[in-house]
């Protein structure tokens, strides 16, 4: 008796209206498309979650007008920079210190890597007109510290240039940067920095975008 | 218990079937299996590592790292370092890495100078391919995992380099490091870890499952000397017993050598860098990546256009264009140079001088563009390097063709001459 039913059906099928199957058939493959778009897109959407979420902190505000420079690194990291130290670094092998800026309500900016910064004491009388209109009339002068090339911090110092380590770019610090040597595709941008009660303080923004040129 | 076995999983089958595979018995045909066994070497170090690395940077301080408050990453590799051997099963993690990838590439280079890519094998090249070029992905991600001022140097200049792709390389740099590379950032160590340890390795078996499977369903090329010893015949020792004795063989040399070279020369000692700073090192990357730094270094600065919204700077020519022309040159090898008819033997690269003399161009270029890696150390110029990188080459190569032609001119179309006892040929002179 199934085995009766079974050929039944299949004699049905067989004479079945042809409107009616393509009909079918095309309802099937709409469903089918719609299921794949569908899941493409929610799968996007959940992928989407692999884009980091920015975290609003304030150390990681950018440098502002008032901010005090500290050190980044070493025995005295996130203390405040003063002449003085500015005068001792230009007897060391590496004439220059790395800064972090810090905010009026005492929070070092350190976790945003543009607002690391170079700061050095050096000769206005080197220095190009508008480079010396941004220093402090001391001489003190301040720097993106992140090469223009790869992000990398420009560390070294050789026959009076600022030395990349990573690729071999070079600036000029008296005349706004200027690329001597290297592959670096541009300057990095100066720091307007004024000296107030033998601190160094940032009395401008950066004169260009600050971080890796890519 | 044989017959137990063998009922249930028909063991004889098996054996007839795949391990009486042949082997062709030649030193180089042993490069792929040292690449293999590096990788199981990685992974055997890699178990022991996951399972005492911290994957996290919050600060931490104790008796190892002198009280000072450092990344927990960071500390957790002065406290595998403690650990009995541990510093030399981490050496030894670092160098077979190195191993695995220069060993793929010798592979590489023998089966590009005997035209082993050729028909059919031309996906297996391709597989080959991804395979280096995945090897050495999942060697940067491990770069920074140690957490000290060097690695994360080093991995920033990697992070730039991808954002240095035209449109999407910011957001895929963004992606694969949680966000910019920087000291305090929390999420990338989280993000690099299951990456490098997990889901890349992953892949790899995977990628190494189609790679093998391809062989053996392919079966080797044959060397040269087969087609004279018995001509369209496999010739070559079974898989079991005699190649798995020979690969156990290599293997347990294989451990005992690296084992050695990594105690004798710890690698990448954290304490002597420190944990991140705003300071950068002089960092130069690993010998694999020399020649992209090379080149970036003497890539002009002013070969920089905008278009669409996207920056085309000097690190996008020396980062991702040549790279990029690199692999997907080695892609089109197989395309370029093919065969109509099945290759079942090996070529003699003596018989090919314009691909050997491409090879060794290759080669030249390599070496050179490694070398201007040292232009600020050796103070070369600018001009200089770009001789030496994009000239020498080229000149290598014709004059090796040159040399090539002159010596095997002659006899061009001669097969080499392979004498063999009671078959020699009077026809021949």
């Amino acid at each position: 008796m199934a085995d009766h039913e079974a050929t039944a059906h299949h004699h049905e099928h067989h004479h079945e209206d042809p409107q009616a199957h393509a009909t079918r058939r095309a309802i099937l493959q709409a469903a089918i498309g719609v299921s794949a778009g569908a899941a493409v897109l929610s799968t996007l959407w959940v992928g989407a979650g692999l884009v980091p979420r920015e975290e609003k902190i304030p150390s990681k505000e950018p440098v502002a007008v008032g901010d005090v420079l500290v050190f980044a690194t070493g025995p005295k990291a996130e203390q405040e920079i003063t002449l003085d130290d500015l005068r001792a670094a230009q007897r060391e092998r590496i004439p220059f210190i790395i800064a972090f800026p810090k905010s009026p309500e005492n929070v070092v900016k350190k976790d945003l890597i543009t607002n690391t910064i170079m700061v050095i004491l050096a000769d206005p009388a080197k220095m190009s007109p508008e480079t010396r209109q941004h220093a402090s009339p001391e001489g003190v002068l301040a720097y993106s510290a992140i090469c223009k090339h790869l992000g990398c911090t420009v560390s070294l110092w050789q026959n009076d240039t600022w030395l990349c380590p990573c690729h071999g770019g070079r600036y000029d610090i008296y005349n706004q940067a200027k690329v001597v040597g290297g592959p670096v595709p541009a300057p990095v941008p100066q720091l307007p920095v004024k000296v107030e009660g033998g601190k160094v303080v940032v009395a401008g923004e950066f004169l260009g975008k600050p971080g890796a040129d890519v | 218990m044989y017959q137990w076995l063998d009922d249930r999983l028909s063991i004889g089958k098996l054996y007839a079937k795949a391990f009486r595979k042949a082997f062709p018995v030649h030193h180089s045909f042993f490069l792929g299996e040292i690449t293999l066994f590096s990788f199981v070497t990685l992974v055997l170090t890699g178990i022991f590592l996951t399972l005492n690395y911290e994957p996290s940077i919050r600060p931490v301080s104790g008796s190892l790292s002198g009280g000072q408050e450092v990344p927990a990453a960071y500390y957790s590799i002065l406290y595998i370092d403690s650990l009995p051997f541990g510093a030399v099963i981490r050496s030894l993690h670092h160098w077979a890495a190195h191993i695995m990838i220069a060993a793929a590439f010798l592979h590489m280079l023998r089966i590009h100078l005997t035209g082993a890519y050729k028909n059919p094998r031309e996906l297996n090249w391709i597989v080959g391919v991804f395979l280096l070029v995945l090897a050495i992905i999942t060697a940067f991600t491990g770069y920074a995992l140690p957490f000290d001022n060097y690695a994360l140097t080093a991995t920033k200049i990697g992070y730039e380099i991808g954002a240095a792709a035209p449109w999407v390389g910011k957001l895929l740099s963004d992606i694969l490091f949680a966000g910019e590379l920087s000291p305090t950032n929390t999420q990338t160590i989280p993000r690099l870890f299951p990456i490098h340890v997990l889901w890349l390795p992953l892949a790899l078996i995977a990628l190494i499952g189609v790679h093998l499977t391809i062989m053996i369903k392919q079966k080797h090329t044959q060397p040269k000397y087969a087609e004279k010893v018995a001509p369209g015949k496999i010739v070559g020792v079974p898989l079991f017993p005699q190649q798995a004795a020979m690969m156990g063989i290599l293997f347990l040399v294989y451990i005992a050598v690296t084992t050695f070279i990594a105690g004798a020369f710890l690698a990448h000692p954290v304490q002597a860098f420190g944990p991140p700073t705003a300071n950068t090192p002089a960092v130069k990357p690993d010998w694999y990546f020399m020649w992209i730094y090379g080149i970036l270094q003497i890539i002009p600065a002013n070969w920089r256009f905008e278009f669409l919204g996207a920056t085309f700077g000097p690190q996008f020519w020396g980062g991702i264009l040549v790279p990029t022309v690199i692999i997907l040159g080695a892609l089109a090898i197989p395309f370029l140079d093919y065969s109509k008819e099945k290759q079942r033997y090996l070529e003699l690269p003596s018989q090919h001088p314009f691909r050997t003399s491409f090879v060794v161009g290759m080669l030249m270029f390599y070496i050179m563009s490694t070398l201007a890696g040292y232009k600020v150390d050796l103070g070369l110029s600018n001009g200089l390097l770009w001789v030496l990188v994009f000239i020498v080459p080229i000149v290598t190569g014709v004059v090796c063709y040159i040399i090539m032609k002159a010596i095997y001119g002659k006899d061009w179309n001669r097969e080499p001459e392979i004498k063999l006892i009671g078959k020699g040929s009077a026809a021949d002179d």
